[in-house]
Formats: structure tokens, C-alpha cells, sequence
């Protein structure tokens, strides 16, 4: 056999799984969804995570992480941000079963000038504020999770769409949601999945 | 010339997803560059020369958007390498043996391996995919080959 019918078997092994989605509408969702994160923290901010009493806390310990408060399934969560310092961050937080989850993000800015930078400790605990909406489908219902809400979504689609307003302690947002999960979300009106 | 999107699919996701996961070693983030090139493809305007042309240019698109994931940070919890290699079901241990150490090569000689070996591309071509010298893609080319004997033995031959 030669080296490159070697080769050829062993990466034989791997494909790609059917979880890809290969609707082009679905494939448009997703790349808004995943670069949504980018777009909102490319703005300017002042960034607080935690809300429920209306006050925000984040105690700085070491200058590279912060213990903060997040929301997450309806749930104040106590949960540590650890800053990489270029422009990454790790959220990590223990979920309702005990389990340690972990959430990480990042990205860069531009400048005026359309140069690239890091996102700022700031800007990154905006992005991770972003996490105070969920969508998740779990036994056929969709829920949408939005600080202590709670709101089953799941009989109000009208078309394969629907809209939720969602306001609280100063914050509101617009989300959109598709049946099959995927969303938009925006501060300044409805978006198209 | 423009091929749908549909047959490009058909064609190619597995040789998306294969150099995409060389680089990124995780399933997750290699599905989502074969979903990101793809949509890329979608979007673009650009016309080709040929089909060749369009598969060329798809794995240079996904060789891009795999060292940009590498670099920008975003993650996803995923199973470690090591164990996700376990998962896989070899025909022999020299296949697996040969898939880790490529795995394990570091990126800019493992790519150029990967398109010589995998793809089948010349040295010309890898330099057109990549946008390197062919001077440089033979330096790289040999220097993988070198690791992929020292670490193989004789399971990798000599070859020119």
C-alpha cells in the first residue's frame, strides 16, 4: 500500500455528522446567531451582569477573574469569568444537577480606522451578559429563559415564527424564535431568523 | 461556472470536514467550519473556472476559517482528542497509529501533508490553495515527511 492509500484509510474514519444543517435558511440563522456576539460587543458599554435586585455585582479577585451572578434557567447563578487576556473569556457556573458548565467566548473589535483589537474585560462581560436569554428545547416544549422567567413559547408560534418582548430590571430585549430553536435577539426591534 | 450548493455538499463535506478537523481536532468546531464554508460558497458571487477550481477553493476557505477558530478564541465543551480517537473504530493499529501522529504534526506541515496525501494535490497546487511558495510547500512537505518516518518507522515509506 502507498503512503497515500495509508493515509486515505486512516482518515477514513471520520464524518461529518447529521447534525449539520445544510438548509440554506438554517445556515443563514446560525451565522447571525453565532455572529451576533461579535456585532454586540464591538459596541461601546458598560458592562454589569448581574441583576435580580437591580444592583450589580462583580468583585474583582487576582485582575484576571471575576465572580459574578448570571442567569441561567431561571436561575441566579453564582459563576466565575476568567479573562484570558486577548480577548477571550471561560464563564464557569455549577447547573441545577451539580454538573460544572462552562460557557466561553471572545472576539475582536474594530476601531474606526477598521483595525482589529481584542475585546476589552467590558466588552466581554457584555458579551457574556448576552447569555441572560435562553432558548432551549427539551421534550418537544421550547422555553425561553430570561432572568427569573420562565416562558413556554412552544403553542404561540404563528408561521414558524414568534416573537417574545422581553423587558426587565432596565433591559429589553426583542427575540425572535424559530421552531426549530435557532433565534435572533436585538435591543432595537424584531429580526429576521 | 457556479455547481449548486446541494451537489457541492454531496461532494465535498467530507473533505471540508476532514481538513477541517486536522487542524481543529474537535468534531463540533469542524462541523461548524464545513457548515461556515459551505454558507461562504452560498453567498458569494465569485464565478469558477472549473469544478476543481470551486473544491480548490472551498478547502482554501475552510483551511482560513479552521486557523481563524484556532486563534479567535470561541470553544465549545467538547471530549478531549485523545478520547475522541478512542471512539473511532481503525481497520488496523498502523492506521491509527499514522492518523494520531499526522494529528499530532504541527499545522502548516500537516496541512500540506494532508493535501498531498489526502487530496492528491501537486505541489503547484498546494501552493495556489495556500498562497505559499512552492519552495516553501516542498520545505513543509519534507519536514512532515520526516516527522511521519521518525515517528512511523516502517509503516510510512520513503517517497520523494
Amino acid at each position: 500500500m502507498t503512503n497515500s492509500e495509508k493515509y486515505k484509510k486512516a482518515f477514513s474514519v471520520l464524518e461529518p455528522s447529521d447534525k449539520i444543517s445544510w438548509e440554506v435558511e438554517k445556515m443563514k440563522a446560525i451565522e447571525k446567531k453565532r455572529h451576533r456576539k461579535i456585532a454586540a460587543a464591538a459596541v461601546a458599554i458598560v458592562g454589569v451582569l448581574v441583576l435580580g435586585s437591580g444592583s450589580a455585582y462583580a468583585a474583582n479577585v487576582g485582575g484576571i477573574q471575576r465572580q459574578i451572578q448570571l442567569w441561567t434557567r431561571g436561575e441566579l447563578t453564582d459563576a466565575t469569568i476568567t479573562f484570558d487576556g486577548k480577548g477571550g473569556y471561560t464563564t464557569t457556573y455549577t447547573d441545577e444537577n451539580g454538573e460544572t458548565q462552562e460557557m466561553s467566548g471572545g472576539g475582536i473589535a474594530y476601531d474606526i480606522f477598521g483595525n482589529e483589537r481584542p475585546l476589552t474585560e467590558d466588552e466581554l462581560m457584555e458579551d457574556a451578559g448576552m447569555n441572560d436569554v435562553e432558548v432551549a428545547i427539551e421534550d418537544g416544549r421550547i422555553t425561553v429563559y430570561f432572568m427569573d422567567q420562565v416562558i413556554d413559547i412552544t403553542d404561540k408560534f404563528k408561521d414558524g415564527i414568534c416573537h417574545v418582548h422581553l423587558t426587565g430590571n432596565g433591559k429589553e430585549y426583542f427575540l425572535t424564535v424559530g421552531e426549530n430553536g435557532n433565534y435572533t435577539l436585538s435591543e432595537d426591534k424584531y429580526m429576521d431568523l | 461556472m457556479r455547481v449548486t450548493l446541494q451537489e457541492l455538499i454531496e461532494k465535498y463535506k467530507q473533505n471540508i470536514y476532514v481538513v477541517a478537523f486536522g487542524i481543529l481536532k474537535n468534531k463540533e468546531d469542524a462541523e461548524d467550519v464545513v457548515q461556515d464554508t459551505f454558507y461562504q460558497y452560498y453567498i458569494s458571487k465569485k464565478e469558477f473556472e472549473s469544478e476543481e477550481h470551486i473544491k480548490a477553493w472551498l478547502l482554501r476557505v475552510a483551511i482560513n476559517k479552521s486557523k481563524n477558530a484556532v486563534t479567535s478564541f470561541w470553544k465549545k465543551k467538547n471530549v478531549s482528542i485523545d478520547d475522541y480517537i478512542d471512539t473511532l473504530t481503525f481497520d488496523t493499529p498502523e492506521s491509527k497509529d499514522l492518523f494520531e501522529t499526522v494529528i499530532s504534526l504541527p499545522d502548516k506541515y500537516k496541512v500540506v501533508i494532508h493535501l498531498f496525501y489526502y487530496e492528491d494535490y501537486s505541489v503547484k497546487e498546494i501552493s495556489k490553495i495556500l498562497g505559499i511558495s512552492e519552495s516553501n510547500v516542498k520545505v513543509r512537505l519534507n519536514r512532515g515527511r520526516s516527522i511521519l518516518k521518525e515517528k512511523l518507522k516502517e509503516e510510512w515509506e520513503d517517497d520523494e
